[in-house]
């Protein structure tokens, strides 16, 4: 009887334990394993420099969201984001990729438009802006000029 | 029998081909390239050459430029949410202060204007917006990349926002005023764009008054 009582201790302990290292896994690694909550929107770019899986969304520096993919369609980059339930996009919000800092990570800034149509899930923010890249811009203006 | 059917084949072929070529330059690069070539014509017309000639150079290029662009459009997605509250009175005086002050800072770029090679390097339609990009190639080969955003009204593309290099007019001006109207006043802001506009006034004046002496 007294055997049976240790057992069962350990083997709760164990489960709880398990449950524990499964649920920081999940937030470490950012998973949702419900497809998180909130909405999804597209955006193509021309270029996305370094944008990955996982950047963040920010509207005025408070994030909104994050980038679940991004895919190649027609030669464009398709960015795929997911956005917080709650926060509306008007149909001429204007997504743009930004560095943090002069060399930090990429994260994709939306400024947020005033027409009275918002971007349902699924939808598309039509105005774009792609990450200005310092290096090309340096090369033509500096070393361009003979 | 076989020469009809290779005539066939081959006009067959001359059709396609002529299609392919319409559908690649749509009625909005059609548009826009109009209204650049007659921009550069007057730019380089000899008869409106020269300083004093300024005034009638400028009326010409702006009424191009009212043709074209949708000002009204371009400053309601520049104020954004702050758009929306504004009086009809107020909106209109925004609209002729803003469109003006656009004119005005990049008629003195477009004046610079000597023989660089505009390309048309491609069209994306999507429902009602267009994107048609373009390619200024500078004398020395520098490219400069300029993407206009265009939206139908009727059966007229006009243009809404002008990316050139990746940097939207619209987004700049978005971020400018939102920040001024957040810290100060929408009033704050168009005391701003009249000021801009005094001294943009008095630059064209000084410019004329230094070149007079010279011709006479």
């Amino acid at each position: 009887m007294r055997r049976s009582v240790l057992d069962l201790s350990v083997g709760l302990f164990l489960i709880i334990g398990l449950l524990a290292v499964g649920w920081l896994s999940v937030k470490l690694g950012r998973v949702d394993l419900l497809g998180g909550r909130g909405y999804v929107v597209s955006a193509d770019f021309p270029t996305v420099g370094g944008l990955k899986a996982g950047s963040p969304v920010e509207i005025a520096g408070v994030q909104i969201g994050s980038v679940d993919a991004i895919n190649l369609v027609d030669d464009q980059a398709r960015v795929v984001m997911s956005i917080r339930s709650g926060i509306k996009l008007q149909d001429d919000s204007i997504a743009s990729i930004k560095t943090k800092g002069l060399i930090g990570e990429k994260y994709i800034r939306i400024s947020p438009g005033g027409s009275d149509r918002s971007i349902p899930p699924n939808g598309r923010i039509k105005e774009v802006e792609p990450p200005v890249d310092l290096e090309e811009l340096l090369s033509k203006y500096v070393f361009g000029k003979v | 029998m076989t020469r009809i059917r290779l005539c066939a084949v081959m006009l067959a072929a001359l059709l396609a081909t002529l299609t392919a070529l319409e559908a690649a330059a749509g009625p909005p690069t059609d548009q826009l390239k109009g209204a650049i070539d007659r921009v550069v014509k007057i730019v380089e017309d000899p008869s409106l050459k020269g300083d004093d000639r300024v005034a009638d150079r400028r009326a010409a290029v702006r009424k191009i430029a009212d043709e074209i662009f949708d000002f009204n459009e371009i400053a309601r997605r520049a104020l954004a949410r702050h758009w929306q509250p504004l009086t009809d009175k107020q909106r209109a005086e925004f609209v002729s202060l803003f469109s003006d002050l656009l004119e005005r800072s990049y008629m003195s770029k477009i004046e610079l204007y000597g023989g660089e090679k505009i390309q048309y390097v491609g069209e994306r339609v999507d429902g009602e917006i267009a994107t048609v990009a373009t390619r200024i190639v500078t004398k020395n080969g520098t490219e400069v990349p300029i993407d206009y955003r265009l939206l139908k009204k009727g059966d007229r593309w006009l243009v809404y926002d002008v990316n050139i290099e990746g940097v939207s007019l619209v987004s700049n001006y978005r971020t400018q005023f939102n920040k001024i109207i957040q810290t100060a006043s929408f009033e704050d802001l168009i005391q701003k764009l009249r000021a801009k506009q005094v001294e943009l006034t008095a630059d064209d004046q000084s410019k004329g008054t230094k070149v007079t002496p010279v011709k006479k």
